[in-house]
């Protein structure tokens, strides 16, 4: 299978015959990308598939409607990251009815995750980005893992280059200190 | 100022100073999902877009029953019909009606029939009598009935004294 580029996958999209062939294309491109991307966000594997599904029903809802003037995968990192956000929040909403904080629920289901196979170091350096604030944590995955630039980064947050190098040394620094203190 | 031109100048480099940090990347992190599960993603969201395109009427229904605009004419609506039902009377029917001459011959021989049948003959003969009855009293003559004959006005002036002379014409 030959990779379209994303141009050739908008416009396959907008030919009423192809666009289940070219949704299924651009699922299939960046499926693990945006599936990774919110794992790391929300921790659990079913959270993350009910995340990445509301994602791409997005895309395919609006997907019509995308200006070309943006790149295609800068506009699925900000799906991702608002349908990522409005998860935590809600989750965050009905941990007020449990004791325990969402991040302490998060690391609870991660030490419990079946779908986890990391060295107890992964789990130490995945504990101290859910403590990080939301922000910082969003910038850190994406520079960290996501390996973006930081222009990509300033794009898909609507924050400047500056203000994204400065929260990523403040998360690196606090991780840094709850990874070595044991 | 200084500190805002310290941050800048360590950011720059951010990645460089974490070297620890930088030595436990790894791809994927440690989260596994199950077998096979990037190639029944797409399917399973296309299933998905189908079923909401279904529920997707119900939707654009549901905020529009919701809105007291929408319901509040049909209950009172309703009110009205069933206060009207109430108060105005049913039209009475018949309790038998006969519509032909063959209904008329088969009622005849069940026994609850005839007998209605038959009550409803006599209210029928009844009622042409009274109209009968009013005819004949409408039509006699007035005079055939109560005029009094000579004799009887005779007797009657007599027993009042009065002279006969009057009924004789000159």
């Amino acid at each position: 299978m030959s990779e379209y580029t994303d141009n050739e996958l908008i416009d396959l999209f907008r030919n009423a015959d192809k666009k289940h062939y070219a949704f299924n294309l651009l699922v299939r491109k960046y499926q693990e990308k945006i599936y990774y991307f919110v794992r790391r966000m929300v921790i659990d594997h079913d959270d993350a598939d009910d995340v990445v599904q509301n994602i791409f029903i997005k895309v395919w809802s609006n997907l019509d409607t995308f200006r070309e003037d943006a790149k295609l995968f800068t506009w699925l990192y900000r799906i991702a990251v608002n349908e990522s956000l409005s998860f935590l929040k809600s989750k965050r909403l009905r941990s007020y009815l449990s004791l325990s904080s969402p991040e302490a629920l998060m690391i609870k289901s991660l030490q419990d995750d079946t779908y986890f196979d990391g060295p107890e170091i992964q789990k130490r350096l995945t504990g101290a980005i859910i403590r990080l604030p939301k922000k910082q944590q969003l910038v850190f995955n994406m520079r960290y893992y996501e390996e973006l630039s930081y222009d990509e980064i300033s794009e898909i947050l609507g924050t400047s280059v500056g203000a994204l190098k400065a929260s990523y040394h403040f998360a690196a620094k606090k991780i840094e200190k709850f990874v070595t203190e044991v | 100022m200084k500190i805002k031109k310290d941050i800048s100048k360590k950011t720059d480099h951010s990645e460089n100073h974490f070297p620890f940090i930088e030595s436990l990347k790894q791809e994927n992190q440690g989260f596994r999902v199950p077998d096979g599960y990037f190639d029944s993603l797409s399917p399973r969201i296309v299933d998905e877009i189908k079923k909401q395109g279904n529920k997707s009427f119900i939707r654009i229904l549901i905020p529009v029953v919701r809105k007291p605009v929408f319901w509040a004419p049909l209950a009172a609506t309703s009110v009205i019909a069933i206060l009207l039902l109430f108060a105005i009377p049913a039209e009475k029917v018949p309790a038998v009606q006969i519509t032909d001459e063959w209904t008329e011959l088969t009622m005849a021989y069940d026994a609850s029939y005839a007998e209605e049948a038959l009550l409803a003959e006599s209210h029928a003969i009844d009622n042409e009598l009274e109209v009968a009855n009013i005819d004949f009293m409408e039509s006699a003559p007035i005079t055939g009935m109560n005029e009094p004959t000579d004799e009887e006005i005779t007797k009657y002036l007599k027993e009042q004294e009065i002279d006969n002379d009057i009924l004789i014409p000159n």
